[in-house]
């Protein structure tokens, strides 16, 4: 037996202290007290979870406390939590933190998360784990607090940086940790550097991404999991799309790697259901878009401007009132305006102005009161948003606004105003790190995001742990337009609405090419015709549908949580 | 440890620190702080600073803590105090802080003749096994400092002996022949033994996989120019510190006791 043992002297010196000096002494009872804590406190075993024993208000998912106790036994308290998006990373996480916090095996921590999700993170551990995190504002912080949560873009900015290097911490969390996927960056720096005893990195998007984002992503965590960089690369190729390709590497990957899935997880989801309700513009309406969609025959002028016909085509499917902003501001915005320039502005103001009624908004409202239940309405433009809270005033439904430029406190008040007073709730932003919704389960899409991955989030706000209903989603489509031709072209297509976040997370990345929104806004807002975005759209969708069945093939092969 | 437990806890820690008991009905219990206490568990150290500069009269605070929900009033303020809790733990630390050391004497009734009284010393400790997980024992060693007598589990046998802080009429103490100091020795080298032959493949265990880790590292930096080579310090150390077995022994109180002949 070689291990060292450490005697606490301080305590012997004290007593002797007191033995010469006569005391003073402590009370009996006091005395016995802390002996029955100190039992209490005591941890019996190497194995074995604590945790939950301190959080009484917590009931973590049995695929939560697994990962907790896997990353503890099994991974040395060094991993990638990847799971699905909504199964609880940070709840994981802060099992994982708490559990070392209670064996006494850390004490300093650091947690690097985006910088809109610094508040949210603290007050998580704060409510959820009782575990005293605060948030960086005054570099002293860094110093005084043993659980700081930081955005790293803070962090690896001086004078930070050169404090943080000075710490010794115990246990970094990094959120959100596939932006470090590119070891050129002074952030995957900053971080390398770090000195990392216990280390969990979490990401939402799946690792079967290229090898290469795998390799520098483990390699961050431990070095030398995957070999060095010369002998990792000799060995596959850089640019080899998947690990699924390789078996001994997807093996060395989960040994570092914890990704739930939502079918694995045991829990009961509740279905989506979608609904596409149809919507015929009125006679006013329906001339103002296509004064707009003449428009784009009509000369260069647009091209000109910053604004795409495109873009007015929407907003007139959304409402006058966004039309009429827009035409404000290219009005403004135009140096030196020509005479034929304002007089076409002039003609759509007209028209716009001889809108009487929204066609949507009407059918909203029957919706609404037909479901007679909490509801919330996702539109793109903020015109439109105030003139539904106006609208569904003069009906005597109540409403509250939601922004993604909220401030934290406002979103949370809002949403305690939603819960408690309000039937509906209009929103011009779900944003990754919105709020949570879960006991509303109606969504009225009031129009469509050109991006599929903003869909999801709208929808991951209520369709999440829980849900208890099924969720039903409305999207509202104008007939004969952009509009309907969006959702017909992609969404119904390839069934998007019906896929949960994980297998379109999956989906996408095995697309040979980048980023989805980039062809959606390519697609949408550079063809230069209808026949043309079709075309492209074609294109798009089957090759997504070729990334679906690729999957299906290997679905059972893929990297899950062994 | 249960709801019911905790309560009894805050009423025997609060009442040992003198602190009148305004309420204490299921599921709750309000008292009112000394100052003492208060400067203890409120944190306020600039109203008690101020205080003392501007020579006020002290208002210590009360407290409400609800230890059961379902059985405390609906309209009750209070802090809702549980296992997990930081107030629960700071009063943990504050009842381990005030009763560090303690001297005791048997409250024998033996009035006829002078009875004597012998001293123990007792230590209670906390064995810590730790690497990259942790595992404690807790030992309550007591050691005779006349005959060197050393008995385990003491405190569970204190228990059983009535004790007061004052030497009760007719008794006398004898003086130790062991010194404290060199009573605490034989105490450390007991339990020194005592881990000895204790297993310890959860040590051997750290090794391994601390040595496996440290191989890859060392693999992954075998091609890395000089100038990384501070990463590669660093990560070393970082391994060291995550998986290096080492053994922690901490006191959580003792003192000396003098029990008469029979009482252990």
């Amino acid at each position: 037996m070689t291990v060292e043992i450490e005697f606490d002297s301080y305590w012997q010196d004290d007593f002797l202290h007191r033995m010469e000096n006569d005391g003073p002494w402590g009370s009996w009872e006091l005395f016995k007290l802390a002996i029955e804590v100190e039992k209490h406190l005591v941890i019996p075993d190497f194995e074995g979870l604590q945790a939950p024993n301190h959080l009484p208000n917590l009931t973590p998912l049995p695929h939560q406390l697994e990962t907790a106790k896997q990353v503890i036994e099994n991974m040395n308290g060094k991993a990638i939590l990847a799971d699905e998006v909504g199964l609880g990373k940070t709840i994981e996480a802060g099992l994982i933190l708490k559990e070392y916090m209670i064996r006494g095996l850390v004490k300093k921590v650091l947690i690097l998360v985006p910088a809109s999700l610094v508040t949210q993170w603290a007050i998580e551990l704060n409510s959820k784990f009782f575990i005293p995190a605060v948030t960086q504002r005054k570099s002293y912080v860094w110093e005084q607090s043993d659980v700081v949560v930081s955005s790293i873009d803070t962090a690896k900015r001086n004078p930070h940086r050169d404090i943080i290097f000075n710490q010794d911490y115990d246990l970094i969390i990094i959120d959100e940790a596939h932006k470090l996927k590119n070891n050129k960056t002074k952030n995957y720096e900053f971080v390398q550097n770090l000195k990392k005893k216990f280390c969990l990195l979490l990401t939402a998007t799946p690792i079967q991404n290229r090898i290469e984002e795998i390799f520098n992503l483990v390699s961050l965590l431990k070095p030398g999991h995957l070999g060095s960089e010369t002998a990792f690369y000799e060995k596959y190729k850089r640019d080899a799309r998947s690990l699924n390709d390789d078996e001994h590497l997807k093996e060395l990957v989960n040994k570092v790697m914890i990704r739930n899935r939502r079918a694995d997880t045991g829990i009961e989801w509740t279905k989506r259901q979608v609904e596409t309700i149809p919507i015929e513009f009125s006679i006013p309406e329906l001339e103002l878009y296509e004064a707009i969609t003449t428009l784009r025959n009509e000369g260069d002028w647009i091209q000109a401007s910053s604004f795409s016909v495109m873009t007015l085509q929407r907003e007139a499917c959304s409402s006058r009132e966004a039309v009429f902003y827009t035409l404000k501001n290219m009005l403004q915005k135009k140096e030196n305006p020509t005479p034929a320039f304002e007089e076409q502005i002039q003609y759509l103001i007209k028209k716009v102005e001889a809108v009487q009624q929204n066609s949507k908004a009407e059918k909203a409202l029957e919706l609404i009161q037909k479901v007679n239940d909490k509801v919330i309405i996702f539109t793109e433009y903020r015109a439109t948003q105030m003139y539904l809270q106006w609208f569904l005033k003069q009906h005597g439904i109540s409403s509250v606004p939601f922004r993604g430029g909220f401030k934290r406190g406002k979103k949370d008040w809002m949403r305690e105003l939603f819960q408690k007073h309000a039937q509906v709730l209009i929103a011009t932003e779900a944003g990754g790190e919105g709020i949570n919704l879960q006991f509303c389960n109606h969504i009225i899409n009031f129009d469509l995001p050109w991006n599929p991955m903003r869909l999801e989030q709208r929808i991951g706000r209520i369709h999440r742990l829980g849900q208890e209903k099924d969720v039903m989603i409305y999207n509202f489509a104008i007939k004969n337009t952009v509009e309907e031709h969006i959702l017909k072209l992609l969404y119904e297509k390839i069934h998007l609405f019906e896929k949960v976040i994980g297998e379109l997370d999956d989906i996408l990345t095995k697309l040979e090419f980048g980023n989805i929104e980039d062809h959606l806004l390519d697609i949408f807002g550079q063809s230069s015709s209808e026949g043309e975005m079709r075309i492209k759209m074609e294109n798009l969708s089957s090759m997504i549908e070729f990334a679906q069945d690729m999957k299906k093939g290997d679905t059972h092969a893929a990297a899950g949580n062994s | 440890m249960q709801q019911q437990e905790i309560h009894n806890y805050l009423l025997k820690y609060f009442q040992a620190n003198d602190c009148p008991i305004i309420e204490n009905k299921p599921g709750y219990l309000t008292v009112q702080l000394t100052i003492e206490l208060d400067k203890q568990l409120m944190n306020r150290p600039f109203y008690w600073h101020y205080l003392e500069k501007t020579g006020g009269i002290p208002n210590p605070m009360s407290l409400t803590f609800i230890t059961n929900k379902d059985k405390a009033p609906e309209n009750i303020k209070g802090e809702i105090i549980h296992f997990g809790s930081p107030r629960l733990h700071q009063i943990f630390d504050s009842s381990k802080k005030l009763a560090s050391y303690i001297r005791l004497y048997e409250n024998h009734r033996q009035f006829n003749h002078q009875t004597p009284l012998l001293p123990w010393l007792c230590l209670n400790v906390k064995i810590s096994y730790q690497c990259d997980r942790k595992r404690d024992i807790f030992k309550s060693i007591g050691l005779q400092l006349i005959n060197g007598k050393m008995v385990e589990d003491f405190h569970d046998r204190l228990m059983q002996v009535p004790l007061t802080p004052k030497i009760p009429d007719y008794s006398f103490t004898l003086s130790p022949l062991v010194r404290p100091k060199s009573g605490m020795t034989r105490i450390e080298n007991y339990l020194k033994s005592v881990i000895e032959q204790d297993d310890h493949t959860w040590a051997d265990d750290a090794r391994k996989r601390w040595d496996q880790d440290l191989r890859l590292l060392e693999h992954f930096y075998e091609e890395v120019e000089e100038e990384e080579n501070e990463n590669y310090e660093t990560e070393k150390k970082a391994l060291q510190e995550q998986y290096e077995p080492k053994i922690n022994i901490s006191f959580i109180n003792g003192g000396i006791f003098y029990l008469t002949e029979k009482a252990i």
